[in-house]
């Protein structure tokens, strides 16, 4: 990570975008730092691709103000520092794939070797294919070649790997940690939070359209404080279980237990000192999932109807995607 | 890269683009080649013009015309929906370029298609004009085309692809009918087709074959209805910024 002291690549001051009655991004207010590869967490509508669209000039905030590279979005991006690529980016049918590809290459003022991009996104082999006869996967990959196609300091990726297979997503998330070593800095929006955490050094979550948390991987997953344990108790006696010091939610299957907590000891030992001898028993951080979704629910739990009982398990079911 | 060499390298893909449309090329290029030989040579004279020089009109006007106009609307509303102007915006190309070379590209092609059809008038139908008599016909098919592409861009932007068809179709019936594309406009209903910028054309074209001279008063109409739709296509772009 270098940070070179030049100022942040992008701020958000405050800013806001409003539909009619609905807020969908509100007061948002933050900076990426040269080099940083930042991930854009959130659920479905928290307001991902309301920011991104207005980073990428395609729409105006109500109020506030972004700056990329100490100008404004829409100079920014003419001037061709910046490589985007949206899910709702569409591509020109009736050329084929290298056809267009060198068409976006020529727009730039940096323009890279067709080929090189065309090899580094993983389309070469369907190069002369027609655009509009490609699969969804394949039209991923080629939305993210365009993204690459001339020399850029800042990329933007609205969900990179959504319609990828799992080979192809590792061999994109390989490309990318290329493209970042050479310094740039790279902001993406993401359902999969096994990428987040794994190519993320700074992930923002975002609910509602506010900013929620902003740090790495390691303290995203500290904020939400909890830790996950499980043991075997036969005969399982459920109003002490849920009693337990620092509960945060429980589960049981048959005679095995899961246990969500704020204190692990606390709530071990409780176990232990009523008698009971459990066996197998775990104890470990919570994932980014889970620590996500503690987030985004103690935030929906302030500002709306409550959403988590303690007896909801959290995971599977209320994980977004 | 400048601007200009980005947004001439966008023509150059929209004109590669038009000419693997075979839709494109069967109802601007082979449908009115198709008709002209089989009406060029009729002998029928009306109003002291021989039918033939009416067919030569028509026939590059009406494929100029329709390429120009249903082609554009159609792709640009789809294109819209596909999120391609979107993609477009991401890249270094100005924001307006994706309008500026979709005319580049219609006039472009435009030109062979109106040179075909006189070729044909020229040296199948035996029409003898002089040069400057084919270049003002020329410019004023032109003009028109300028004026449908206009028109096709504030339709394109503001229908979306499932509601596009039937509009254009009654738009261009409307403006192929009375501008007197199908058949001679005269009489009362001659009165009301003088405002539609087809019909002057048309009659800026027979004019200039009958007496050698153009009438002002149908350059004006013409230029009237250029202005307006420019202005509507430039209104439906703006306002549709934050939809696309």
């Amino acid at each position: 990570m270098s940070n070179t002291g030049t100022g942040p690549v992008v701020s958000f001051e405050d800013v806001s975008k409003q539909y009619g009655g609905l807020k969908a991004v509100d007061g948002l207010t933050l900076d990426l730092r040269p080099g940083e590869t930042v991930a854009l967490l959130g659920p479905n509508g928290a307001g991902k691709s309301t920011s991104l669209d207005m980073l990428l000039a395609l729409k105006k905030p109500t109020a506030g103000r972004i700056r990329m590279f100490g100008s404004d979005p829409y100079h920014a991006i003419k001037s061709g520092r910046v490589g985007a690529m949206l899910q709702s980016g569409g591509l020109m049918p009736e050329v084929t794939v290298r056809e267009l590809v060198s068409l976006v290459a020529s727009l730039h003022p940096r323009p890279l070797p067709v080929e090189t991009t065309m090899k580094q996104a993983g389309i070469d082999k369907f190069a002369d294919q027609r655009v509009d006869k490609l699969s969804g996967g394949q039209t991923q990959r080629v939305r993210f070649a365009l993204a690459i196609a001339g020399e850029c300091e800042l990329i933007v990726l609205d969900e990179p790997t959504t319609a990828m297979d799992v080979e192809t997503r590792r061999l994109f998330w390989a490309n990318m940690k290329a493209e970042v070593a050479e310094g740039r800095t790279l902001l993406f929006a993401t359902h999969y939070l096994e990428e987040a955490d794994q190519a993320a050094d700074r992930i923002l979550v975002i609910n509602k359209g506010r900013l929620l948390a902003d740090g790495t991987p390691a303290e995203i997953k500290e904020r939400a404080g909890a830790k996950r344990m499980s043991f075997r108790l036969p005969r399982v006696d459920e109003p002490f279980l849920l009693g337990l010091p620092g509960l945060e939610s429980l589960e049981i299957r048959h005679d095995l237990v899961q246990i969500q907590t704020r204190d692990s000891d606390a709530t071990l030992y409780a176990v232990l000192d009523a008698g009971y001898r459990p066996t197998e028993i775990e104890v470990a951080s919570l994932g980014l999932e889970q620590a996500f979704i503690a987030i985004t629910a103690e935030d929906d739990r302030d500002n709306g109807p409550a959403q988590v009982t303690r007896h909801a398990s959290a995971g599977k079911e209320m994980s977004g995607k | 890269m400048s601007s200009t060499s980005g947004t001439l390298a966008l023509a150059k893909a929209e004109i590669i683009r038009l000419r693997r449309n075979k839709r494109y090329l069967f109802f601007s290029l082979a449908l009115p080649i198709v008709l002209y030989l089989a009406l060029g040579k009729s002998a029928i004279t009306e109003g002291g013009l021989p039918f033939k020089f009416f067919y030569l009109f028509e026939m590059a006007s009406l494929g100029a015309f329709s390429g120009a106009f249903n082609n554009n609307a159609i792709r640009i509303s789809q294109e819209r929906k596909d999120g391609w102007i979107r993609q477009l915006r991401l890249t270094p190309l100005p924001a307006n370029s994706y309008v500026v070379a979709k005319i580049i590209a219609t006039v472009t092609l435009t030109a062979p298609q109106i040179a075909v059809v006189m070729l044909l008038g020229r040296f199948y139908g035996g029409i003898d004009l002089p040069v400057w008599q084919w270049t003002v016909i020329a410019l004023a098919i032109w003009l028109g085309t300028l004026i449908f592409a206009a028109l096709a861009v504030a339709v394109g932007y503001t229908m979306d692809p499932n509601s596009v068809q039937p509009v254009i179709m009654l738009i261009f019936l409307f403006f192929s009918l009375f501008g007197g594309l199908w058949f001679p406009i005269t009489g009362a209903l001659g009165k009301f087709a003088e405002g539609t910028p087809t019909f002057r054309i048309v009659q800026l074209a027979g004019d200039v074959v009958k007496t050698g001279t153009v009438s002002w008063a149908g350059i004006g109409v013409i230029l009237i209805w250029l202005a307006a739709f420019v202005a509507l296509a430039w209104y439906a772009v703006r306002n549709t910024a934050e939809a696309i």
